[in-house]
């Protein structure tokens, strides 16, 4: 039997207002109710809800943005706190200096993807219960650990030979001392962002909640936080 | 599937890291400067992460916006673009000010340095940086939905890596114009 094609849904003003004018904990199961029984994508109510003829969208992306954005600008200010004590060591060791944005923001995305990829896993039903016996969590794993071995090979002795060319000296030591110091710091965030991101998305999509909107920003800020944490302890330790 | 998700991280993250290495290799012309603002560093990673944050979310709202199919029509593009750029701006220049302010009382707090240009540099190469990322990051979004890329799939990579080296170069230039 063929399927009907769907039938093209004009929406009126009525329909318009019932979208835009609810509040906050009636749109979900209304956005739900309209798509089954109108066939309008859930993108399209979400969108109408937060940016259609009604709303003010500066005032909505500003409302919405600003206090993750503060509550990350302190964090990540933590972090500057910690580089401020090895600021010496930074700027004498120039690898390092070039490795940190690298390595802060590779962290991060790891963190991102890990979160993303297991919040999706959970809403596609590939994931119940022992999240730890599943064939699909131990591929993520040994993926993201595959992918950031070849990273750290990558930007370590990148960052090295970029500092040799602008008249850092070469030593087999400090070289090894630099890929080393990179590794250790991604392993070690990349197996926390792992437990936090798998059990924090499985508890938070338990609760019956989305875990993007929690787990991405946790996990980002952890990252970023912890990499800056771990890579400063390291230079005191290293050099 | 596990060969495609390898192969798309693996591009995605390489193209980030040398952005960010081309990052680190800009400071390094700075290093003298560097020792001078004693509390650049405090602000440092705030700002980074701060272009990235605003620059990501803009290119995700536009491309949700285009995907929906509500910038088809003329009214709604303007009033949403516009609406967009607008908030991107304020939010940078918000969050500038506050890392600012707050490099320069964590600066006098913890580590006895009293400098106060700290968050007019701030403020400034959050203007720098403003004028050269959104325009660049709307634009791009916009390119790449024309040619009929996904531009959620592109973007994450690009405003990361061109959000670091932004902003890099906008507190290196507010540095020489403040310092």
């Amino acid at each position: 039997m063929t399927e009907k094609p769907r039938k093209k849904h004009r929406i009126t003003a009525q329909e318009c207002n019932s979208v835009v004018c609810m509040r906050r904990p009636e749109h979900t199961p209304t956005i739900f109710q309209l798509h089954k029984k109108k066939k309008i994508s859930y993108k399209t109510l979400f969108y109408m809800k937060e940016y259609g003829p009604r709303s003010h969208v500066t005032s909505v992306i500003m409302r919405e943005s600003i206090k993750i954005l503060l509550m990350a600008s302190l964090l990540s200010s933590i972090g500057g706190m910690h580089i401020k004590t090895v600021q010496d060591d930074l700027i004498r060791l120039l690898p390092l200096l070039i490795l940190m944005p690298a390595l802060t923001t590779m962290i991060g995305s790891f963190g991102t993807i890990v979160s993303s990829k297991f919040t999706t896993m959970l809403f596609l039903g590939k994931v119940k219960g022992k999240w730890w016996q599943y064939k699909e969590v131990h591929e993520l794993v040994f993926t993201i650990l595959f992918i950031a071995l070849i990273c750290v090979f990558y930007i370590a002795p990148l960052a090295y030979f970029i500092a040799f060319l602008k008249g850092f000296t070469f030593s087999y030591a400090a070289f090894f001392k630099v890929v080393g110091l990179a590794m250790v710091t991604t392993f070690l965030l990349i197996l926390m962002l792992l437990m936090i991101s798998v059990a924090g998305s499985f508890y938070i999509f338990k609760k019956k909640e989305d875990p993007n909107n929690f787990m991405i920003p946790i996990t980002t800020s952890v990252a970023d936080l912890g990499s800056l944490f771990i890579m400063t302890n390291l230079i005191v330790v290293f050099f | 599937m596990l060969r495609k998700d390898f192969d798309e991280i693996l591009s995605g993250e390489l193209i980030s890291l040398t952005g960010g290495l081309f990052t680190g290799f800009m400071l390094t012309f700075a290093t003298n400067k560097l020792d001078l603002i004693p509390a650049l560093f405090i602000l440092f990673p705030g700002f980074m992460e701060m272009r990235g944050n605003i620059s990501g979310s803009l290119a995700s709202r536009i491309a949700s916006g285009l995907y929906v199919g509500v910038m088809k029509h003329k009214l709604e593009r303007r009033k949403i673009i516009i609406g967009n750029v607008i908030a991107a701006f304020l939010l940078v220049t918000t969050i500038s000010l506050f890392l600012g302010m707050l490099a320069y009382y964590v600066g006098l707090d913890f580590f006895g340095i009293d400098a106060p240009n700290i968050i007019m540099i701030s403020l400034v190469a959050g203007l720098i940086s403003n004028a050269i990322e959104i325009p660049l990051t709307l634009t791009t979004t916009l390119s790449i939905f024309k040619r009929g890329h996904d531009p959620n799939n592109i973007m994450g990579p690009y405003v990361t890596s061109t959000g670091d080296i932004i902003s890099v170069f906008s507190l290196l230039i507010a540095i020489a114009v403040i310092a």
